[in-house]
């Protein structure tokens, strides 16, 4: 009956968020969860994470300071940046996220400056310009007390759930979206992000520094368990769909009901999926894997990227009025590759200059006092 | 979509369509994406259009028209006729259903909370408007809307929308849709005045008129008369517009670049 009915004439839609909207969430899901990794070993100091931390934190610094780039260009009038601040809007999930972001990005780097200082003084006592500039950067000899430390990380860990909140609930409150709008989608941002920045935390630990295995079975170790969750969550949603507690998901599926594209994207999540759990845990338990994690950690940044992009750039080509799915291909221009290279090209930059101004591989501050 | 389903939304369709009639808002409250308060606009109206289905032949003049009155950039629309082909289940009969679509100026409008600096802003007299002054273009509002009545200007790169012609309207004129309208379909007017045409038809089809997507809560502000329920949500229907392929199986007659 209904196969009767041809739509014969439609406009187009293009998509209104481009690239740079994965990469923000991307990069602000990597920070924040790769903050919480710095947790047990330079907040609360414990010797055995301290590796862990090390290299968590190196991943936050430049997570946050590439994510908000990302952020800014996917505005199509970024100069009009200050306009969020002249024209406050607490009604306004993205507007309450302009005034969390940056006293987030500033907590962050404020504790990573304490963590990172002493090794930087020492550094400064050396010759040369690096030596020079580490003396600037550290801001004299005087000795921050370890509270100034805890103090930052508390606030940056509190200000970084406002972050996990908000942009979960910016993206979940869309109505006109049904594949975004349930109270699980955040939920599945924050738990993809830990995956995501535990396999960029194996990623860096291999690359550079020695492949600690004692770093890559902690990572390994999160990653099996945020993966269970997200199953978890996963089957939560689809039975809420299926037996339509939730008429939201409900139409969720029946968006996309019918669809090959999409049918496959499902099988695809759940194959690769159920190949990084499994890929996490026999690494683990085989002797002599840890050195092996990078597999892992390529498919946990894998998901954790991927899931971003099918949610924000995919659901947008699921037409919300017109018949039928609307095509989207990449642009080659900045806001398509360009874009996303570019805000990765970003991030490795300042990656590699604090990877040659900041001795991070010495020891945090957490140990030395 | 089953029989049954169906005929449900049809029905919410109609009752939503009433249920507008009585003005529920200017409540404002404080909580994150409630409704701020309206702002300009003259209080005493309360602006609305009827579009007659039965009157509309989908010869486009309002597509155009609004294009040249609104400056739209090619291949972007402020408003649009969708044109269906029906086929008759029994008979196989076939016959065309015509849409026109614009914004339903909403009285819940979700498009208008989500804005981070205030540029969308729903005038006192119902209208959603957006100050493209102060818009950032950070198109959150265009993924807000679930009619996809907005879009990003490429000329401006703020978000563009259907104004009812505002400008127009405030000077006495009419929308340039209802202006050029061969048959009469739209018509415009104040639903506070009792005694306005569109107030005196919503009276007298009250039972009949229908609202697009019900179900998103958004209370419509456009009505539409001869309405078919299948049409009143996403259509089940197959796409055929841009299925023009050549014989490389690229995509034909679409000229607009950059999109
Ligand atoms: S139709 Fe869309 S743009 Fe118009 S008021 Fe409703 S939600 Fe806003
Ligand atoms: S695109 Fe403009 S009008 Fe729309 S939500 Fe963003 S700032 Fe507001």
């Amino acid at each position: 009956m209904n196969s009767a009915v041809i739509e014969v004439l439609a406009p187009r839609y293009g998509i209104a968020w481009y690239p740079w909207a994965v990469q923000y969430f991307f990069l602000i899901a990597v920070s924040y969860s790769a903050l919480l990794l710095t947790v047990p070993g330079l907040l609360f100091g414990k010797k055995n994470y301290e590796s862990l931390a090390k290299v968590a934190l190196l991943v936050t610094v430049s997570c946050t300071l590439a994510g908000p780039v990302a952020l800014l260009a996917d505005l199509h009038q970024p100069l009009r940046f200050w306009h969020f601040y002249a024209n406050l809007t607490p009604w306004s999930w993205m507007s309450i996220g302009s005034l969390l972001l940056p006293v987030y990005l500033v907590l962050v780097v404020a504790y990573a400056w304490l963590a990172w200082r002493p090794a930087m003084q020492a550094q400064a006592r050396g010759n040369g310009w690096i030596a020079k500039l580490s003396g600037w950067i550290s801001l004299g000899e005087w000795h921050a007390p370890r509270w100034m430390l805890v103090a930052t990380g508390l606030g940056a860990l509190a200000l970084s759930v406002g972050i996990m909140v908000y942009t979960g609930a910016e993206v979940a409150i869309v109505k006109a979206r049904p594949l975004w709008n349930t109270y699980w989608l955040p939920v599945m941002f924050v738990l993809t992000g830990v995956v995501a920045a535990a396999g960029l935390v194996i990623l860096i630990n291999r690359l550079m520094t020695g492949n600690d295995q004692e770093v890559n079975e902690q990572s390994l170790k999160v990653i099996v368990v945020t993966m269970i969750l997200s199953a978890l969550v996963a089957a939560l949603w689809v039975s809420e769909g299926i037996t339509g507690f939730s008429p939201s998901v409900e139409q969720a599926f029946a968006s996309l009901r019918g669809n090959p594209e999409w049918r496959a994207v499902a099988i695809y999540g759940l194959l690769v999926g159920i190949a990084l759990t499994l890929t996490a845990i026999v690494t683990l338990r085989r002797p002599g894997w840890l050195g092996r994690s990078w597999i892992a950690g390529l498919l946990a940044v894998h998901i954790g990227w991927t899931f971003r992009w099918m949610v924000l750039m995919e659901v947008q080509t699921v037409a919300k009025n017109t018949a039928g799915y609307y095509h989207y291909a990449i642009e080659a221009g900045s806001s398509g590759l360009l874009g996303i290279i570019g805000t990765f090209g970003l991030w490795l930059a300042a990656l590699l200059i604090i990877d040659i101004l900041v001795p991070w591989k010495k020891s945090l501050q957490a140990s030395s006092h | 979509m089953d029989k049954i389903r169906r005929a449900l939304l049809g029905q919410i369709a109609k009752l939503t369509a009433g249920a507008a009639l009585v003005p529920l808002s200017s409540i404002a409250s404080a909580g994150i994406n409630d409704q701020p308060p309206r702002r300009e606009g003259d209080p005493e109206k309360r602006y609305a259009m009827l579009i007659d289905l039965r009157a509309c032949i989908g010869c486009q003049a309002c597509t155009v028209s609004c294009h040249i009155e609104n400056e739209a950039p090619l291949g972007s629309f402020r408003t649009i006729v969708s044109q269906y082909e029906v086929e008759h289940e029994d008979t196989g009969d076939s016959a065309t259903f015509m849409l026109p679509r614009l914004c339903n100026h909403c009285e819940n409008p979700p498009c208008v909370p989500v804005c981070p600096v205030q540029a969308t802003f729903q005038r006192q007299d119902g209208i959603v408007v957006v100050d493209n002054e102060v818009c950032v273009g950070c198109a959150y509002c265009v993924q807000a809307c679930p009619y996809d009545a907005r879009f990003i200007n490429e000329y401006t790169q703020t978000a563009d929308k259907c104004t009812f012609c505002a400008h127009r309207l405030d000077v006495g004129l009419l929308p340039a849709c209802v202006e050029s309208c061969v048959g009469g379909a739209r018509i415009i007017g104040d639903l506070r005045d009792p005694e306005s045409q569109i107030s005196r038809m919503m009276k007298e089809h009250y039972s009949e008129l229908m609202v697009l997507k019900p179900e998103m809560g958004t209370a419509p502000h456009v009505f539409y008369l001869g309405m078919d329920e299948r049409f009143v949500s996403r259509p089940d229907a197959k796409p055929a517009i841009w299925d023009v392929r050549d014989q490389q199986g690229e995509e034909i007659g679409y000229e607009f670049s950059g999109h």
